[in-house]
C-alpha cells in the first residue's frame, strides 16, 4: 500500500510539471506570435471611422493598459500564474471584459456532447467490429466491413466531412450541415430541441466515428489474433466451449485493457475539440472558439482553452497511470 | 446493460439540451411576411449578450446594433440619401456651427425624440456621452475625445457646444456616420452603473426605430422588433420602418448563403463571392442586386491598390514605381480577381457614384494629356478606353452578353473610364532611368543585387485580392522581376501597420462616398504622422509616404470648412500629385456583392434608385427600412 501511495505521488508530480510546462510554452507561444490583441482592438477601433493618429496612440496606451500587457513578458507570466492560481482566467481580450471561463463555459458543453458521443460509439465500433473479424478472421462479410473502415483510416476526417456536407446537405438535402440546432429553434428545454440537437450532431458524429472507428478496429483485431494463439484460447476451443463465450469472456475482455487505456486519454483529449469539423459544419464548440481566439490574438482565450486541453490530457493520463495497476494484475508499481 | 445505456446516452442528451438552454424568444413563430432576415457578416457572436456598443470588442455590432438602435448627431451615406441628400441632420437639427478659428463647435439637437424606455433624449445625453468616456481610457471613443475636446456644456436642453484644444474643421466628421459613428449613450441608464467599461448593457434601450425582441444565446442570430413609439425617432422624419421584425443572422460561408438565399431564407446576403453571386442571378428569379447586370456589385467608397513601402529604398523613386504600374495590364488582372465585375479607377479616389461625378469624370481630359518623362520620351500613359475593352470581353461570354451595357456612360458607371496602358519599353526605360539595369534577361537594382519583390496577399480572406496580387506579381516577373506574391493571414496587422512590406494588396483611401471632402483618410497621410521605419504607422497611409506638396493640400484642406467648394478644387490637386508619384497604384473599387431577395420585400436600393449604400451593416442600411414595401399579401 505504501508503495502504491508513493506511485501515486510520483505521478501526481508528474501531472503538476506536465500541466505547468504545458501552460508555460503555450503562455510563451502565443505572446510571441505576431498578432498583437492591441493592434486588433486598433484595427476595429479605426473601421469605425477613427483615423486621428494622436488619439489611435492614446488608445494603444489605454488598451495595453486595460488588457494587463503593460510591463515585460516575465511581468505578465508572473502575472498570468498568480490570477490563474485564483481560478481566475482573466478577460477575453477580444470579447473584452467577459471573463474566458464565460466564454469557454459557453461552448464547451457543445464539444463534450459531440466529442463524448462520437468517441464513445467510435470506441464501442471499432473494438466491436475488431474483435469479430479477429476472432472470425474468414467471414467474408466482416472482411468486407473491415475493408471498409480501414480503407477510411488514412482519408483527412476534414476530408470526409466536405464529402458529408456535399452528400446530405446538397444532394441529398436530409440533415442539417451548420450549427448545433435550427437557427430558429425555441431553446426552452423540450424533447424536439434534444432531437433537434441529436440531428445536428449527426454528420459532424459520423464523420468523426468513420475515420475513427478504423484505428480501432486495427488495435483490436490485432490484439485479439494474438490472444487466440495462447493456450488458455486453444484449449478452451479443443474443450467445446462455445464460440461466443471463447470471444466474450476469454478474448475480448483481455484485449480491452490496452483499449481501455486508449480510451480514457481519448476521452481526455475532448478538450482539445475537433477544430476542422466544428469549422466545416459551423457547430459551436471549443474548437470555434479556438480558431477565432488564434485569429483574433486572444492570449486569454487560447491560454484557457489551452490549459483546459493540457490538464484534460494530463489528468486522463494520470488517471489511467493510478488505475492500471489495481486493474491490470500485470502491472506492478515498484 | 443495453438500459443503462440508453439511460446514459438520455442523460448526455438532455444535459446537452439543458446547457444550451437560455430564455430566448421563438422568431420561428414570427410572421415571415414581416420579418426582413439579413446576413450579419461578423458570424456568430462569441459573446451574444453584449449591446455595450462603446467598448470595444465587448459584442457584434453588425447585429443590427448599429444599424437599428442607435443614433448620432449627423449621417452622410455614400450613396443620394433620402433627404435629398447625402447630408443628413439625425439627432442634430442642423449642420454643425463652428466659430470662424475652428475650435467651437455649436450643435442644436431635435426635439421630441424619445429613448424606448420613454425617456426624452436631450442634450445631457450627448454631454454624458463625451464626458463618460473621457473620464473611462479604454472606450471606443475615449482617446478621440480626450485629444480634441477642451469642454463640452449643454446650454439649453438642446443645444450643446464643444470647445476644442485645437482647430479643427472636421470635428464634426466624429459623430458622422458613414460606415459607425460616435453614439450616444443613455444617459439615464449608464449613470446608475458602477462601471461603464464593465456593463453589458443586456437590455439596450434604443433611440432608433426598432428595439431587441430576441437573440440566440450562442450568437448566431439577433431579432428587433419596431418600436410602437417609432415616430418619436429621428428616422421617422422619412416615414413608417416597414418591417415589423428585422433578424440578423449567420448564414455560414458562401455556399450556405447562396442556398439560404435560393431559399429564400435570407433576404438580403452582405457580401458574396462573385462565382456566388453569378449563381444567384443565374438560378434565381428573385434576386436584385445592385447593378441589374454585370457587375452586379455595390463599389465600397474604399481604394483597392497595389500599395508600396516607400520606406523601402527599393521603392522610395516614382519611377521605379511608374515602371510596376506600366507593367500591370489591368484587364487580365480584373478578369483574374473580379471575373471583371470590377469598376476600375486610374485615379486615388474610389470610383463611387459620387466621386465619379466630383473626380473621376471632370478628370478625364487632364489623364488624357497627362504624360511622364521616361527619361528617354514623354509618353501619354493613359487609355480611356480599357473600361469600354472590358465590356467588350465580357460581351463575348454567351453567359453574360445581354447584360453588359452598350450606353458609354453606362460602361462608364459600371466598368470605370480608364486605366494605365502597358507599356514594358516605357517600363525599361523608367527602371534605367531610376539606376536599374537588365542583365541575363533579370533586372538588378542600382547596388547590383536582383530586382526582388515579394507582394504581400491576404490569402483565404479576400481571395479577390490575392488573385489580383498574384497576377500582379507574376505580370512583373514575366519581365525579368523575381517578384513573388506570398500571403499573410493578417496583413493589416502584421504586415501594413509595422511597415514589415514590400509591396502589398490593400487600401489606404477610404472616402465618405456621398461627399467630395477627402479629408476621411487624406487628414492622415500628412508627413507629421509618418512612422519612422520600424515603428508602427498610424493608419491610412500604410505606403508612409509624405510629401511637401501634399503636406500643403492637407493644411489647405484643414483650413476650410467640409462644404467649401475649394475642397473639390484641393482635391483634385491630391488626385494629380498622385497620379505624378504613384505611391499607390489604384487598381479598382472593392466591390461588394450584396445581394437582395425580393420574395417578401421590394425597394431595395439599387443603381437605379440609390438612396443608400445597400451593404447591410452599414448604419446607413436604416434608410432601407423605410423603403422596403412587403411583397406578400397582408
Amino acid at each position: 500500500m505504501t508503495s502504491y501511495l508513493i506511485f501515486v505521488l510520483k505521478r501526481f508530480g508528474q501531472f503538476l510539471l506536465v500541466v505547468f510546462l504545458g501552460v508555460t510554452i503555450t503562455f510563451f507561444v502565443t505572446h510571441l506570435t505576431p498578432i498583437d490583441p492591441v493592434e486588433e482592438s486598433i484595427g476595429a477601433i479605426t473601421q469605425m471611422g477613427q483615423s486621428d493618429p494622436n488619439a489611435i496612440e492614446l488608445m494603444r496606451q489605454s488598451l495595453r493598459e486595460l488588457y494587463g500587457m503593460e510591463g515585460s513578458i516575465w511581468q505578465q507570466y508572473l502575472h498570468f500564474w498568480l490570477r490563474l492560481a485564483t481560478g481566475d482566467l482573466g478577460p477575453s481580450l477580444s470579447a473584452f471584459p467577459t471573463p474566458v471561463s464565460t466564454i469557454i463555459l459557453r461552448s464547451l458543453p457543445w464539444t463534450i456532447g459531440l466529442m463524448t458521443v462520437s468517441t464513445l460509439i467510435t470506441f464501442v465500433l471499432g473494438n466491436a467490429i475488431g474483435a469479430l473479424a479477429g476472432y472470425y478472421r474468414k467471414d467474408m462479410v466482416l472482411k468486407a466491413v473491415s475493408l471498409v473502415f480501414i480503407a477510411l483510416l488514412p482519408i483527412p476526417y476534414y476530408i470526409l466531412a466536405f464529402v458529408l456536407l456535399i452528400v446530405f446537405g446538397y444532394l441529398w438535402p436530409v440533415l442539417p450541415i451548420n450549427g448545433g440546432y435550427e437557427m430558429n429553434a425555441n431553446l426552452d428545454l423540450s424533447f424536439a430541441l434534444v432531437l433537434d440537437i441529436l440531428k445536428h450532431s449527426i454528420l459532424p458524429a459520423v464523420s468523426l466515428i468513420m475515420v475513427g472507428a478504423g484505428s480501432w478496429l486495427i488495435g483490436m483485431r490485432a490484439l485479439v489474433s494474438n490472444i487466440i494463439t495462447e493456450d488458455y484460447v486453444v484449449f478452451a476451443e479443443l474443450g467445446g466451449v462455445p464460440k461466443r463465450r471463447i470471444l466474450r469472456s476469454y478474448i475480448a475482455r483481455n484485449a480491452m485493457v490496452p483499449q481501455f487505456t486508449g480510451l480514457a486519454m481519448s476521452l481526455g483529449a475532448i478538450f482539445n475539440g475537433t477544430v476542422i469539423t466544428e469549422i466545416v459544419f459551423g457547430y459551436p464548440g471549443i474548437g470555434n472558439l479556438l480558431i477565432e481566439a488564434v485569429h483574433a490574438g486572444d492570449y486569454s482565450l487560447v491560454l484557457g482553452l489551452s490549459a483546459l486541453s493540457i490538464v484534460g490530457v494530463a489528468a486522463a493520463v494520470f488517471i489511467i497511470d493510478i488505475l492500471s495497476p489495481l486493474i491490470d494484475p500485470r502491472i506492478k508499481v515498484e | 446493460m443495453q438500459h443503462w445505456k440508453k439511460l446514459a446516452f438520455g442523460v448526455a442528451l438532455a444535459t446537452l439540451g439543458l446547457m444550451a438552454a437560455a430564455k430566448a424568444d421563438d422568431y420561428k413563430s414570427l410572421p415571415r411576411k414581416d420579418t426582413l432576415i439579413v446576413e450579419n457578416p461578423e458570424g456568430t457572436i462569441k459573446n451574444p449578450g453584449w449591446f455595450n456598443i462603446w467598448v470595444n470588442g465587448g459584442g457584434g455590432v453588425s447585429t443590427g446594433l448599429q444599424q437599428l438602435t442607435m443614433d448620432t448627431l449627423w449621417y452622410i451615406d455614400p450613396e443620394k440619401g433620402l433627404g435629398g441628400s447625402t447630408w443628413d441632420n439625425s439627432l442634430a437639427a442642423d449642420k454643425p456651427q463652428y466659430n470662424a478659428d475652428f475650435t467651437e463647435m455649436t450643435v442644436k439637437l431635435r426635439k421630441g425624440l424619445y429613448w424606448s424606455d420613454g425617456v426624452e433624449f436631450t442634450a445631457d445625453d450627448l454631454v454624458y456621452t463625451v464626458k463618460t468616456q473621457m473620464d473611462h481610457p479604454g472606450m471606443v471613443w475615449s482617446a478621440a475625445f480626450s485629444v480634441q475636446v477642451a469642454s463640452v456644456e449643454a446650454t439649453d436642453p438642446y443645444t450643446v457646444v464643444f470647445k476644442l484644444k485645437k482647430p479643427n474643421s472636421r470635428f464634426h466628421a466624429i459623430f458622422t456616420v458613414r460606415w459607425n459613428g460616435a453614439w450616444i449613450m443613455p444617459k439615464h441608464v449608464f449613470e446608475k452603473v458602477a462601471d461603464p467599461l464593465r456593463y453589458d448593457f443586456a437590455n439596450p434601450v434604443s433611440l432608433g426605430a426598432y428595439k431587441l425582441k430576441a437573440y440566440d444565446p450562442q450568437g448566431q442570430w439577433y431579432t428587433w422588433e419596431k418600436r410602437d413609439d417609432w415616430q418619436r425617432t429621428s428616422l421617422a422624419r422619412f416615414g413608417e420602418p416597414a418591417p415589423k421584425y428585422v433578424t440578423y443572422v449567420d448564414p455560414g460561408p458562401p455556399d450556405k448563403r447562396t442556398i439560404a438565399q435560393l431559399e429564400h431564407n435570407l433576404d438580403i446576403i452582405h457580401d458574396n463571392t462573385p462565382e456566388g453571386m453569378f449563381t444567384l442571378k443565374e438560378k434565381s428569379k428573385s434576386v436584385e442586386t445592385w447593378f441589374p447586370g454585370f457587375p452586379f456589385a455595390h463599389p465600397d467608397p474604399t481604394l483597392p491598390a497595389v500599395i508600396f513601402n516607400t520606406q523601402d529604398p527599393a521603392f522610395a523613386n516614382p519611377d521605379v514605381r511608374w515602371a510596376l504600374a506600366l507593367l500591370i495590364d489591368i484587364k487580365a488582372v480584373d478578369m483574374a480577381s473580379y471575373r471583371g465585375a470590377a469598376t476600375l479607377s486610374a485615379l486615388g479616389v474610389p470610383p463611387t457614384a459620387a466621386t465619379m461625378t466630383d473626380y473621376q469624370a471632370p478628370m478625364q481630359d487632364w489623364l488624357k494629356n497627362f504624360e511622364i518623362d521616361t527619361g528617354k520620351r514623354k509618353i501619354k500613359p493613359y487609355d480611356p478606353t480599357i473600361g469600354q475593352q472590358v465590356a467588350d470581353i465580357l460581351r463575348k461570354q454567351p453567359k453574360f452578353k445581354d447584360q453588359i451595357p452598350t450606353d458609354p456612360a453606362a460602361i462608364s458607371t459600371a466598368f470605370g473610364y480608364g486605366w494605365w496602358k502597358p507599356d514594358p519599353q516605357a517600363a525599361a526605360e523608367l527602371l534605367e532611368k531610376a539606376g536599374f539595369k537588365k542583365t541575363g534577361g533579370k533586372w538588378m537594382t542600382p547596388d547590383g543585387q536582383p530586382f526582388k519583390i515579394r507582394m504581400t496577399v491576404e490569402g483565404d480572406t479576400r481571395s479577390v485580392f490575392t488573385r489580383a496580387g498574384t497576377l500582379i506579381a507574376q505580370q512583373w516577373a514575366s519581365f525579368g522581376i523575381d517578384a513573388k506574391a506570398v500571403p499573410a493571414a493578417k496583413l493589416w496587422q502584421v504586415a501594413l501597420q509595422p511597415g514589415d512590406f514590400q509591396v502589398a494588396i490593400a487600401w489606404s483611401v477610404e472616402t465618405w462616398g456621398g461627399d467630395p471632402d477627402l479629408s476621411f483618410f487624406l487628414d492622415s497621410w500628412h508627413s507629421q504622422f509618418v512612422a519612422k521605419k520600424g515603428d508602427n504607422q498610424p493608419p491610412r497611409n500604410w505606403q508612409r509616404w509624405s510629401n511637401p506638396e501634399l503636406d500643403k493640400i492637407i493644411e489647405s484642406i484643414r483650413g476650410i470648412s467640409a462644404d467649401d467648394p475649394k475642397g473639390i478644387e484641393l482635391g483634385n490637386d491630391y488626385l494629380k500629385l498622385v497620379a505624378r508619384e504613384m505611391p499607390t497604384i489604384p487598381l479598382m473599387s472593392y466591390n461588394v456583392f450584396t445581394s437582395m431577395d425580393t420574395t417578401y420585400w421590394t425597394g431595395y436600393p439599387t443603381i437605379s434608385d440609390p438612396y443608400t449604400d445597400p451593404v447591410p451593416n452599414w448604419a446607413n442600411s436604416r434608410l432601407m427600412m423605410v423603403k422596403l414595401k412587403p411583397a406578400q399579401p397582408k
